[in-house]
């Protein structure tokens, strides 16, 4: 009996020493953990990029620990989270966000009108830097609800047409001459397409490349999907909406019709070819290795394609729209920095708010700028992008002029975007798959995006005062 | 009530008070929240909003990516768990013939059933990958021809996963192989003394002995079927693509959850896949009187 | 391995024998075959991870020849030359003997020979944090092992050995709960755990195990049933308390059954996705399995770091197999014919 005493005490004490030499200890990095000891207070941050455009955050991160954090005692750890919409909503919803978060102007307005953000607007219009009036108008759209405001939007994004001179010369084209009319860009298509016995060498357009862009087509064919004033989808009988649908399904090819365009294709190659696809921040990417010639991007290519395939012999335009639709640039929303309502530190989250949209002294230039500069990235404030830095580039010119020049097509701001844009994404697939009309898919889109609207709006009346 | 009575019942009730306050702390109140919220429009963030049966009548009447994630988890379901049966137990039957190397079989077969499910999900994505993957090259090398898309083809996607099921079909084997190796010998020596050939000693003398087995495999691999979660969240980054093709039940009730936010009308699905999940096992043991052979009984 | 049960069957004849053996080892090519590709994968050089179209799979991780300037050797119409580079069309220039000529990519091959490139390993092991990743997986492990082997003896050797009233019901009880899908009770726990202020904690993935699970209460239960009542009974006349006899008699004589309990618990905490991707929010609590897919989610086809960490997470599952086997077994035949 003894010796099962024993052997029960031994056990339980091995038990708790292993439990004990594997404790995650949190270990910070020898900087955090010296601010810590130094009495500052240590704030998370959430950050919506990854790969190198976190890592140029993270700099921007350290000069701050380094200088203006010393002054404010404050401390800024980064994570890179990526477009993650579900970790960002899991965290909130679970009374376990960050102090400071950047993310798409969709999440917060998704869960601002809760409660979930701090409302900033009367901050942001006691800084002289952070007046409505600096900002590109549909980024602060994207940022408001009900009157309030509830970030500070950094950074937005454009789409132009970038083509493969190589490609094109191939294919005899002229290389510096790229599509102006949908019609050309059809045409362009379906000539720049190398076919292979199993699939494609080379696919020359597609409409849902690098990822579904449905949105932005109806708002290019001059369609609308958001009525601002009604808070309601409006786009289900549109015939312009229908119409930039019928376009894209016209790259699928509809096996039980005889008349198909020469630019389609088979949509299960098509999925097999994609697959074949490498990452997107790799020079696997097809655009850069020369598997699609012409695609539709945004401004960051300015930056990526250098970094990535340097060889690359390419050229940006203005995106084809059909005749007779009004001129339009087509802009998502923007990346916003918020403060979530139950986070620990907010005051600090501020405080570091303020350091990064003031410009450095004896400077006009933001340390926010700087990483807009930095990632190749449009900066929300119109002073800011004008900067000869941005505009001194060709390539980028091109894209901050769109931005200047038409009205920005961008993200319905409503409570349900995501919800809309998930479904006008998933409408598009069974488009493009023939399982469905545009008329229907339209139809549903609007019926969806409604009531999930409504749903929300049914919840809300419970957190209104 | 004597002195050892209630002296049982005192050291019963405390040696299952940890059990007793987890399934009160952590089973019975989030099943009455469950059945609460289902009826209410609820996000977590606010309080619940009663609607009564709303939630219930959106998912069969307005919601057709529901209908479609039944659909597909009937499907996959349909395929896989039979197949994986008749599979596990051919490969049980083979190793029960005492081929030289049988250890280095079983191994084999078992092996890729412990694989931690994320990195399996990874290895078939690749496996299956249509322009670079092992299935598709080794086709068009061995054989000449251009195999399908599998993931990436609405029509192939759900063959697929089964395909992948039953590369992890190694526990139900050496659970086979375990019911196999119950079987009296003394029942093969009057099977070889009727002048049984192979096949007729196989339908009337193993699997007989081996229905109830089966019927424990069956039943777990429903369970598991109904809640095909981990491999396609993982495959298809959550989305359940192309074309809602790989969108499961379990998916969709997690994207309506956490993507969503819709924790109400989730809640109402769980219910609805408790009630699938209760029908098709109950329905099981039902007609498991009729074909499960229990001897000595 | 396969002599710790007695194997019977039909007594094949030889050449049936011989016959199964050729479908085991065909059989056994396809199960492996997944294996060597995450393995050579991994081992593959980030230009040859996609294979050109036609060109068969290639299982052995090659590396570009090169002359001694570093030009890669190329092969031109079946004549060996060397790449002198490429043009901004992407068109090559060769050197063929003493002529140059351009080529396309797709007109010349790459002369190769066989060469491992760890930097995949490197580069994913840098990209993760694996040593936390680890740590945090393990601690995750042990805790939840250690609650389950406790409470859950606890609670079995309750139902199986003290006859107070109302222990059949309970047991029914416990049974009844296996059936409810987890979906069912994840919502109302998020929102509980939400209130406490647990998520983005290690919290939830543990406390719930420390009040046991059904399953092993189950199986602990029928095991326990098994062991002769005289024992403990003769342990209460030396004086035994109830406790007494648990840990002294019981425990020692379960130990099959415990080490089955724990074996599995580990390996199902090990692999488990929903919860930490649920409850984990800090990169720096993510376990191995979480680390994985959202590397994956960021990198999407980076296949070589990918099939690398795989085979890492996998590797030691494997090893812990080898090392257990019996137990293993034992505890799949134990749970399954006990069902």
């Amino acid at each position: 009996m003894v010796r099962t005493y024993l052997a029960w005490v031994l056990a339980a004490a091995a038990a708790g020493a292993l439990l004990a030499v594997l404790w995650p200890v949190r270990a910070g990095s020898p900087e955090e953990r010296r601010a810590i000891e130094a009495g500052r207070v240590v704030i998370t941050y959430w950050d919506r990029h990854s790969g190198h455009e976190h890592e140029a955050r993270v700099r921007l991160f350290d000069e701050y620990n380094r200088t203006q954090g010393v002054v404010d005692g404050v401390y800024v750890r980064a994570l890179p989270i990526g477009y993650n919409m579900e970790k960002m909503l899991t965290a909130i919803a679970g009374s376990a966000p960050p102090d400071l978060c950047s993310l798409e102007g969709t999440v917060l307005v998704a869960l601002a009108p809760q409660g979930c953000f701090l409302p900033i607007g009367d901050r942001m219009a006691a800084s002289p830097h952070l007046r409505e009036e600096a900002f590109f108008p549909h980024t602060w759209k994207a940022v408001s609800y009900d009157g309030r405001v509830y970030g500070v939007p950094t950074t937005c994004d454009t789409m132009c047409l970038l083509w493969n001179k190589s490609a094109f010369r191939r294919a005899g084209l002229d290389p510096e001459r790229p599509p102006q009319t949908i019609a050309e860009l059809e045409e362009y298509a379906g000539r720049l397409t190398i076919h292979s016995e199993t699939g494609f060498d080379q696919i020359g357009f597609l409409p849902w490349l690098p990822w579904d862009l449905s949105h932005m087509w109806g708002g290019l064919f001059g369609g609308v999907w958001f009525d601002d004033a009604s808070g309601r989808a409006v786009n289900g009988a549109d015939p312009r909406i229908i119409a930039s649908l019928e376009w894209q399904r016209s790259f699928s090819v509809d096996p039980r019709r005889s008349d198909n365009p020469p630019h389609a294709m088979d949509p299960a190659r098509i999925a097999a070819f994609r697959s074949g696809f490498g990452a997107y921040m790799s020079a696997n990417t097809p655009f850069y290795s020369g598997k699609v010639a012409m695609i539709t991007e945004g401004e960051w290519q300015v930056t990526f394609i250098p970094k990535y395939a340097p060889d690359l012999d390419w050229g940006v335009a203005p995106i084809p729209q059909p005749e007779g639709a009004p001129p339009r640039c087509y802009s998502t929303s923007c990346v916003a920095d918020a403060i979530p309502a139950n986070c620990r530190h907010p005051e600090e989250a501020w405080k570091v708010i303020e350091w990064l949209y003031a410009p450095r002294p004896g400077t006009t230039r933001s340390p926010a700028s700087d990483y807009a500069r930095e990632i190749s990235n449009i900066p929300c404030r119109r002073a800011e992008a004008l900067d000869e830095r941005f505009m001194g580039d060709p390539k980028f010119r091109v894209f901050v002029e769109e931005l200047l020049n038409k009205p920005a097509v961008s993200y319905p701001v409503t409570p349900a975007a995501q919800v809309m844009l998930d479904e006008i994404e998933r409408q598009r697939e069974y488009v493009v798959f023939h399982q469905t009309t545009p008329e229907a898919a339209s139809q549903t889109i609007e019926r969806t995006a409604n009531a999930e609207i409504e749903r929300i709006e049914g919840l809300l009346e419970q957190v209104r005062p | 009530m004597t002195t050892s009575e209630r002296r049982h019942l005192r050291n019963g009730l405390l040696f299952a008070l940890p059990y007793l306050i987890g399934v009160a702390a952590f089973v019975v109140y989030p099943l009455v929240m469950s059945v609460y919220y289902s009826f209410c429009r609820y996000n977590i963030i606010s309080s619940p909003v009663w609607i009564g049966l709303d939630n219930y009548r959106e998912l069969f009447f307005n919601d057709p990516v529901f209908l479609k994630a039944v659909y597909n988890t009937l499907y996959y379901t349909a395929f896989a768990v039979p197949l994986g049966l008749a599979f596990s137990i051919g490969l049980a039957m083979l190793l029960n013939l005492r081929t030289p190397g049988v250890a280095v079989f079983r191994t084999v077969f078992f092996l890729p059933s412990i694989v931690p499910m994320v990195a399996s999900a990874m290895l078939w994505l690749w496996v299956l990958n249509p322009e670079s993957g092992l299935v598709n090259g080794l086709l068009r090398q061995v054989a000449g021809i251009d195999g399908p898309g599998w993931l990436a083809d609405e029509h192939w996607s759900k063959p697929s996963l089964v395909l992948m099921s039953l590369w992890g079909l190694g526990t139900a084997m050496v659970i086979f192989l375990a019911g196999l190796s119950d079987v009296p010998q003394a029942l093969y020596e009057v099977a070889r003394i009727d002048g049984a050939g192979p096949w007729r000693t196989f339908r009337h003398v193993t699997l007989p002995m081996l229905t109830p087995t089966i019927l424990f495999n069956l039943v777990m691999g429903l369970i598991g079927a109904f809640q095909y979660f981990t491999q396609v969240y993982v495959m298809t980054g959550g989305r359940g693509g192309p074309v809602d093709s790989t969108m499961f039940y379990a998916l969709y009730l997690y994207r309506n959850s956490f993507y969503y936010l819709r924790m109400g009308y989730a809640c109402a699905m769980a219910w609805m896949l408790f009630v699938l999940i209760f029908v098709c096992t109950a329905a099981v043991f039902a007609s498991s009187r009729r074909w499960v052979y229990y001897h000595g009984e | 391995m396969a002599s710790d049960r007695g194997t019977s069957g039909i007594g094949p004849r030889k050449g049936e024998r011989w016959g199964a053996l050729l479908v085991l080892v065909a059989l056994s090519v396809l199960f492996l075959a997944p294996f060597g590709w995450m393995v050579s994968t991994s081992l593959k050089h980030e230009s040859r991870i996609f294979t050109r179209p036609g060109e068969p799979p290639q299982w052995i991780p090659t590396t570009e020849r090169t002359d001694e300037q570093g030009r890669p050797l190329v092969t031109w119409q079946g004549r060996p030359g060397v790449d002198l580079g490429r043009d901004a069309d992407g068109r090559h220039t060769l050197l063929i003997g003493d002529e140059q000529v351009q080529a396309w990519p797709e007109d010349f091959a790459v002369q190769q020979r066989m060469g491992l490139h760890w930097e995949n390993y490197a580069r994913a092991f840098e990209m993760m944090d694996f040593v936390q990743n680890l740590r945090n997986t393990l601690f995750i492990c042990v805790a939840v092992v250690l609650g389950t082997l406790a409470s859950c003896s606890l609670t079995a050797y309750s139902l199986a050995r003290i006859p107070w009233r109302g222990r059949t019901a309970l047991f029914f009880f416990c049974i009844a709960t296996m059936m409810v899908p987890y979906q069912v009770t994840l919502i109302p726990l998020f929102a509980v755990y939400s209130r406490l202020g647990w998520v983005g904690t290690f919290l939830p993935l543990i406390v719930p195990y420390l009040f046991g699970t059904p399953f092993y209460i189950f199986l602990l239960r029928q095991f326990f049933l098994g062991i002769p009542q005289d024992l403990s009974a003769a342990a209460r006349i030396d004086g035994c308390s109830e406790f007494g006899a648990f840990a002294h008699i019981i425990v020692p004589l379960s130990k099959p059954a415990l080490a089955t309990t724990a074996l599995f618990m580990f390996l199902f905490q090990w692999a488990d996705f929903l919860n930490p991707l649920i409850y984990l929010q800090d990169d720096r609590h993510y376990t191995l399995a979480i680390a994985l897919q959202q590397f994956q989610s960021q990198h999407e086809s980076a296949w070589g770091p990918l099939m690398a960490m795989s085979t890492v997470i996998t590797l030691p599952i494997i090893a812990l197999f080898f090392l257990t086997q019996r137990t293993f077994i034992q505890g799949i035949t134990m749970t399954g014919l006990k069902g």
